[in-house]
């Protein structure tokens, strides 16, 4: 667990170099990886400082006083704050509160403010549907940002939006977030960022050059994962039309609660622990399956939880280093892997 | 002899067996009639919906820090159930499902353990078991993450909000 950051001098496997056997692989299950894009050149001239950010997600933190996932956060803020080197800021992948109660987003600011470094946070349902994100937007600002870093253009966006079920039902916000709560919840269906947060991600985008490096966060994954547990995020096809345009879109997410890369295209696709619970792989299959996590020992308590730290090269390459609490990894990931 | 030819008349053999026992069989009961079958599939549906409100959190004292069993096995994911009885490591021996059922409760959850033959036992292994309907039973196996269940729409049965989890499938 403390020797997650000392890794410069090792060999990283990275998924460029593998590119052939993949794509034997995919061809072999019938599998469409996007495999040019696997195979893009490695190098540019992008301008990237080089620097390092870290990701800490899904805390679903609970009002009890004491409860093992304020912890949980805690360990997770004290690992970041002894990454040597320190990341330059720090993305909140979501679900910070489990009921979407004021409380419960409350404590985890106060425990998010321990970060030496500066936040960025997006929601996930389980901080939403209870006031339709009156208190978090309170607390933490708008969903929907961007921001330019070192030569890297980062993208916030709210992910998490459904269709209104509620208002011809006639159901309380608590009946509303209780229906959010459950992750296999029938009842919402697909939710995603909805046409004003696609306008505005247009625009956003749209005075930059094509090799701008661009790193997109949102709660769930922007590709079709597993939809029954909104694994999803209904309009990424757009989203990922929208930043077609670029050579590099590095999109970090939140809500899986395990281990995970993917990649469409030109976008490549790295999920984030969470600091409460590790959740099973569904049964899909998955183009790069060597990215999960060993199944998760449920008799120790922090199993599958952990940070990330993803460490952004000059030609905007990343080395992404998943920090678990415990010794959740495969020799695939311990090292880490670039993207 | 061929395999072929074997296979059959393996068949032929079972068939006359099968052919005599069902002749003879005065001592059974007749077959349930379709009401009866209705019946029984009720009574089990019934018991696997309660299983699914339990796995839920519809009980109280399953747990004093909120969690459910379905906060880590959504759709009973990996709980893996025509895998039982096996060796846990948190016990040291084989166990039974109704077990670990019980550890999950006691140790993440930390509520109060269910009783092993009360009906709400019954119901939380039949709403498992039912989602894992078809899988093969394979005692022991701890090696899969996730057993490949197909779910259908919600959980295929009608549930209005209680709080805890819902199911809109009329
Ligand atoms: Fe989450
Ligand atoms: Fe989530």
């Amino acid at each position: 667990m403390s020797d997650i950051v000392d890794h410069s001098r090792r060999q990283f496997l990275s998924f460029a170099g593998k590119a052939g056997l993949t794509t034997l692989v995919a061809q072999a299950v019938g599998i469409n990886l996007g495999v040019v894009d696997i195979v893009r050149a490695q190098t540019g001239k992008r301008g990237v400082e080089p620097f390092r950010f870290a990701i800490i997600s899904d805390a679903h933190l609970y009002s009890m006083p004491d409860h093992k996932f304020d912890t949980q956060l805690a360990d997770a803020v004290a690992q970041v704050n002894a990454m040597t080197p320190l990341p330059d800021f720090v993305l909140f992948g979501g679900d910070v509160a489990q009921n979407g109660t004021e409380d419960q987003l409350v404590k985890g600011k106060k425990i998010l403010s321990e970060l030496k470094m500066p936040l960025k946070i997006i929601p996930g349902e389980h901080d939403w549907y209870l006031d339709m994100g009156d208190a978090w937007r309170g607390l933490y600002g708008d969903e929907t940002w961007s921001f330019n870093h070192k030569g890297v253009h980062f993208i916030g966006l709210n992910s998490i939006l459904v269709r209104d079920f509620w208002t011809e039902t006639g159901m309380t916000p608590l009946e509303r977030m209780t229906v959010m709560e459950m992750l296999e919840s029938p009842i919402p269906g697909p939710w995603g960022v909805h046409e004003k947060q696609l306008e505005w991600l247009a625009n956003d985008v749209k005075d930059l050059a094509p090799d701008t490096p661009i790193v997109v966060f949102t709660h769930s994954p922007l590709w079709d994962y597993y939809p029954r547990w909104n694994f999803q995020t209904s309009d990424a096809p757009e989203i990922r039309e929208i930043l077609s345009k670029f050579e590099n879109v590095m999109s970090y997410h939140g809500h899986v609660h395990q281990t995970l890369f993917n990649r469409i295209g030109n976008m490549s696709s790295v999920a984030a622990l969470s600091t409460s619970w590790p959740w099973p792989y569904p049964p899909v299959e998955l183009a790069f399956p060597e990215t999960r996590m060993n199944r998760a020992d449920p008799s120790i308590a922090t199993d599958g939880m952990g940070t990330q730290v993803i460490d952004l090269s000059g030609s905007f390459e990343a080395l992404v280093q998943y920090n678990p609490f415990e010794d959740s990894l495969t020799p695939f990931m311990r090292d880490g892997f670039k993207v | 002899m061929t395999n072929q030819k074997l296979k059959i008349e393996r068949v032929l053999v079972v068939s006359a067996v099968a052919a005599v026992l069902a002749a003879g069989s005065s001592w059974a009961r007749a077959p349930f009639t379709d009401e009866e079958l209705a019946e029984q599939k009720a009574a089990l549906v019934e018991s696997v919906a309660l299983g699914y409100d339990l796995w839920h959190g519809s009980r109280a004292d399953m747990t004093t820090n909120g969690l459910a069993c379905g906060n880590c096995h959504p759709d009973t994911a990996a709980a893996n159930p025509q895998t039982f009885p096996k060796y846990m490591t948190m016990y040291g021996k084989v166990i039974p499902f109704r077990e670990m059922v019980n550890w999950c409760i006691e140790n993440p959850q930390v509520g109060t353990r269910l009783d092993v033959n009360g009906d709400d036992m019954t119901a939380m292994e039949a709403y498992a078991f039912y989602l894992h309907r078809g899988k093969e039973i394979t005692p022991g196996l701890a090696s899969e993450q996730t057993t490949p269940i197909v779910v259908e729409y919600g959980t295929g049965f009608a549930r209005t909000p209680t709080g805890i989890g819902v199911d809109t499938k009329p």
